[in-house]
């Protein structure tokens, strides 16, 4: 335990935002990181429970308590070990991940989470800061090689894994640069991209092939993959968005949140988008429907671009602001989450149902709306659905964004070649050992699990890694978490 | 009675009922408390079924059953659980943990720190503030255990729970879910239903007769009306016997009802007694309250002492000599806290053990003298058996080393050996000088007439971290003293 009472003598305190005004002009990280002994101050307030519930929380089961005490105590060393042990992405778990750990904390039973997020953020910057990674070649090999495709979150976390128990690992990218969601999906302000160049560069360092640029199914076909490798692992992601096919869909100016992120990224690193595809929410009256995450970002970045005013809808109604009773403490709550971007400037709208929309020379220009309400939700069936009588009203819309989610992974291609069994959401369907309906193929992330967070694709990741691992060489001491 | 789940249990159980407990507690190794370390929680103890069931039945074999309540607890949670307790043959159900869940606990295993945050296992009022457990919640949460016990009953065409205590027909083993390991078990003994012999019961139905109205403590507590209600000096002569128990109890707890801890006047209460005491002779011995025994006593002679006077010396048409003789039992003045006791004569084994303030003299005690002592003075005038002092943390004890081999006998693992000072001498002296007062005794006699040249074979037995903190303390009282004088 960091310090014996420390939770009381304590409060919680995160690291500070940067200005918002300052913030908007650049894409740099908006978070000012805090110093060492910040943190191991709030980890002072970790009590050491008897029954970690913070473990429980995290999907991957990270040594919460244990490197908490080790950080408070100076020895980063450990801590740092210990927090790999579990954790092939730390440094950007620590930056992007929405902490369910914090929600199953047993101190935020009454009082505030620890702030586990940024302490596992300190361990490893201190770790990479200190020297202590270093990259780390094995030395034997068992001759096996592995195809992952995909090199998102789950791909790396599965290709990382695979080369630890020492086998060949390769992984495809249909795009450019490596790093599928963190690199295209996550915009710059909440995870700069050469924080994924460093990981990057220490797996290739211990061995691990990445071919990007190289598009599964079309530049080499899956009968080729099954051919040279002695096991795939499909972590092509859950890409297909959710669509808004109402009246006027069909007007220019309506994009999917993914595309319009994709694009921005480019931009930030330079990329040349062609005129005619280019989307830039400059000087326009921007509308992103969709509450999450995604539209959160699209908000950042629209922000960024010098969007004239940026509007979120959601038509679901406004969540609450603490935890209720129908989700007790150690769930991971529904609760409004407001996040920098929503700082900087945006107006957020509930219960707000798209009716259609509505253009002007094919362009669109408004959207038509109305309020709406939930009822009869019980455990058994969802809440309805009902439209307030004449709440109809309209917004101005030069731009919108849709982010309203994800379906399942791309139905054809890979997945139509290697004639995969899906299940009734459109997954790609495994057994209980990661594989799929095809002998020697197992798929991880959210093309398996459906879109998730990145946690749950490093989780997803280090599973399939075991299996695969005991697939090949009849026995894996590759974690099973 | 909590009895450690065991084998061998029984034969225990038995003893204490027969000892006239009125309940019996066995106690299984899945429960217990957070404040346990991790190596007891998870290696300590065996299931409270095999305890219990041998404890049912040698009770019912030796016709004891129908005097005892029968308890059981360790991880008790669900109607299935008090079901198969009662089958085995417990009446009472003991919930601690997961009464405790449903109250808020979240298992921190902190409860020996004290800062509890859920403010279950605290006394901390920030921490208590923070309790969030509610009455109904308990209620409700026993309800659903009756109500599951209440259909396994059903099912079991069981009316009464009396009719499944012991009732073991009711009970088999399920195969199927055995594991490798437990598959080869017999469970034949655990699952056996002795019959009672002469249809004493299988279960709790005549209350014990404790004979606790006519006990000599109802006559001291008559004689002794006006020094309680009116502090007034009583003084009286009693015959006693070894069949008198834990004489003086009683009339302690009387004293403190009315005075509380600080007790009366010392001597307000006199006693004296002639013949031979039994056990716990002036156990919990008040303030005020005086002892004065002339014969001996069984074991536990002012266990747990706080405050009163006990004086024993040897009954004075004997002849033979009192330092080389037996006059008190075993484990004497056990976790005494408070009082003075003169003993002329030789004490058995374990005298003064968890002695935490007494002031003591006696002529001789047994093995393991002193043991645990935490506070005190204890002067021995004569031998003593090995392991004296061992885990001695506290206190002073002066040995008189008549044959010189005190060193080979005393536990030096926390204590020290040192010579007298002036200081010691002082309360050697006073302390001898009320010994032969109160006791006549020869041995006493002899030192006080040659008192200089005897304190040379007295030996101080001080534990060492003990004088460090006698010495701080000392010096800190210096402190005080000369910075007054200086204001």
């Amino acid at each position: 335990m960091g310090k014996i009472n420390g939770f009381l003598e304590i409060q919680r305190e995160s690291s500070k935002l940067r200005p918002s005004e300052e913030r908007i002009k650049d894409y740099k990280d908006v978070i000012v990181h805090r110093n060492d002994d910040k943190s191991q101050e709030q980890a002072a307030r970790c009590m050491d429970c008897g029954t970690p519930f913070c473990h429980w929380g995290c999907p991957i089961g990270n040594y919460i308590p244990e490197w908490n005490d080790l950080m408070f105590n100076n020895q980063w060393q450990k801590a740092y070990e210990l927090l790999s042990a579990t954790n092939n992405l730390p440094e950007i778990t620590g930056r992007i991940c929405p902490a369910p750990c914090e929600h199953s904390c047993v101190l935020s039973i009454n009082d505030e989470a620890i702030t586990i997020k940024e302490n596992e953020l300190a361990v490893i910057e201190h770790a990479f800061k200190s020297g202590f990674i270093k990259a780390n070649p094995n030395i034997k090999s068992t001759g096996k090689k592995i195809a992952v495709v995909g090199s998102g979150p789950a791909g790396l976390a599965t290709a990382d894994q695979l080369n630890k128990a020492g086998h060949r690992v390769t992984v495809f990218e249909r795009d450019k640069k490596i790093g599928g969601i963190l690199r295209y999906g996550i915009p710059d302000f909440k995870l700069e991209k050469d924080i994924l160049d460093r990981r990057l560069k220490l797996m290739k360092k211990e061995n691990i092939e990445f071919k990007a640029n190289t598009f599964v199914g079309v530049d080499i076909t899956a009968g080729e993959l099954q051919k040279n490798f002695d096991a795939v692992c499909l972590a092509c992601g859950s890409k297909v968005p959710r669509d808004l096919k109402i009246q006027g869909r069909e007007l220019k100016g309506i994009h999917f949140a993914m595309d319009f992120l994709m694009q921005s990224n480019k931009r930030v690193w330079g990329e040349k988008i062609p005129a005619s595809e280019l989307i830039d929410a400059k000087n326009k009256e921007v509308i992103v429907i969709g509450g999450g995450d995604t539209g959160a970002n699209c908000v950042g970045v629209a922000k960024r671009q010098g969007a004239k005013c940026i509007t979120q809808i959601e038509i679901l109604e406004k969540p609450p602001e603490c935890r209720t009773s129908n989700e007790p403490w150690p769930y991971y709550p529904l609760i409004l989450k407001s996040s920098s971007s929503h700082e900087e400037g945006c107006e957020r709208h509930w219960s707000v149902l798209t009716k259609r929309f509505i253009g002007k020379d094919g362009k669109v220009r408004k959207l038509e709306c109305s309020k709406v309400e939930f009822s009869g939700s019980s455990e058994k069936s969802c809440p309805v659905m009902k439209e307030i009588e004449a709440s109809e009203f309209e917004i101005n819309a030069d731009l919108v964004i849709l982010a309203v989610g994800f379906l399942h992974p791309e139905p054809k291609g890979l997945v139509g070649d290697l004639n995969l069994e899906l299940t009734e959401f459109g997954n790609v369907k495994t057994d209980e050992n990661f594989m799929t309906s095809k002998e020697g193929i197992f798929s991880a992330g959210d093309m398996h699990r459906g879109q998730s967070l990145i946690v749950w694709a490093i989780s997803e990741g280090r599973k399939a890694a075991h299996h695969i691992d005991k697939y090949l060489m009849g026995k894996s001491n590759l974690p099973i978490m | 009675m909590k009895l450690v789940s065991e084998v061998g249990v029984g034969t225990v159980a038995a003893g204490v009922a027969k000892g006239h407990a009125d309940m019996i507690l066995i106690s299984g190794g899945d429960g217990g408390t957070g404040a346990a370390p991790l190596s007891s929680i998870h290696h300590a103890g065996l299931p409270w079924e095999l305890g219990l069931s041998e404890a049912h039945q040698t009770l019912v074999l030796n016709n004891l059953r129908s005097r005892v309540r029968l308890q059981t607890d360790g991880q008790i949670r669900t109607g299935k659980d008090i079901a198969i307790a009662a089958i085995l043959g417990a009446e009472e159900y003991g919930f601690g943990t997961a009464a405790l869940i449903v109250l808020g606990c979240v298992m921190l295993r902190h409860c020996n720190l004290g800062n509890c945050s859920v403010g279950v296992a605290t006394q901390n009022e920030l921490l208590r503030k923070r309790f969030n457990g509610k009455v109904e919640y308990l209620v409700n949460y026993f309800n659903f255990v009756a109500e599951e016990l209440r259909k396994i009953m059903a099912n079991l065409g069981i009316r009464k729970i009396e009719d499944m205590i012991g009732n073991t027909e009711l009970l088999d083993v399920n195969e199927k879910i055995l594991d490798w390991k437990t598959k080869d078990l017999d469970f034949k003994d655990i699952l056996y239903k002795p019959e009672s012999k002469s249809h004493g019961g299988v279960f709790y139905s005549k209350p014990e007769k404790h004979d606790l109205d006519d006990i000599l403590d109802i006559k001291l507590i008559d004689l002794a009306k006006n020094a309680i209600l009116k502090e007034e000096k009583t003084k009286h002569n009693i015959i006693i016997k070894n069949t008198n128990r834990t004489v003086g109890s009683r009339l302690s707890g009387e004293v403190c009802y009315v005075y509380g801890e600080k007790g009366l006047r010392d001597d307000t209460i006199h006693f004296k007694f002639r013949g031979v005491a039994g056990q716990s002779f002036g156990a919990f011995l008040a303030k005020g309250i005086t002892f004065e025994l002339e014969g001996m006593s069984n074991d536990y002679v002012g266990k747990g002492i706080f405050g009163g006077k006990i004086v024993i010396y040897p009954d004075k048409q004997t002849t033979y000599k009192s330092e080389e003789n037996i006059i008190i039992g075993n484990t004497s003045f056990y976790g005494a806290t408070n009082g003075e006791a003169y003993i002329r004569g030789i004490a058995g084994e374990r005298f003064c053990i968890r002695n935490s303030g007494l002031l003591a003299v006696i002529e001789g005690v047994g093995d393991h003298g002193c043991e645990y002592m935490t506070g005190g003075r204890v002067v021995i005038i004569g031998k003593t058996g090995r392991n004296f002092a061992a885990g001695m943390s506290g206190g002073i004890a002066y040995v008189y080393d008549i044959a010189g081999d005190f060193k080979s006998k005393c536990n030096l693992g926390m204590v020290k050996l040192k010579e007298i000072n002036r200081h010691d001498s002082k309360i050697i002296h006073s302390l001898i000088t009320n010994h032969y007062k109160y006791t006549e005794s020869n041995r006493a006699k002899e030192i006080l007439q040659d008192f200089d040249n005897m304190m040379e074979k007295f030996i101080k037995v001080i534990p060492s971290e003990y004088e460090h903190i006698l010495k701080t303390e000392r010096k800190e009282n210096l402190k005080q003293w000369v910075k007054s004088i200086v204001e």
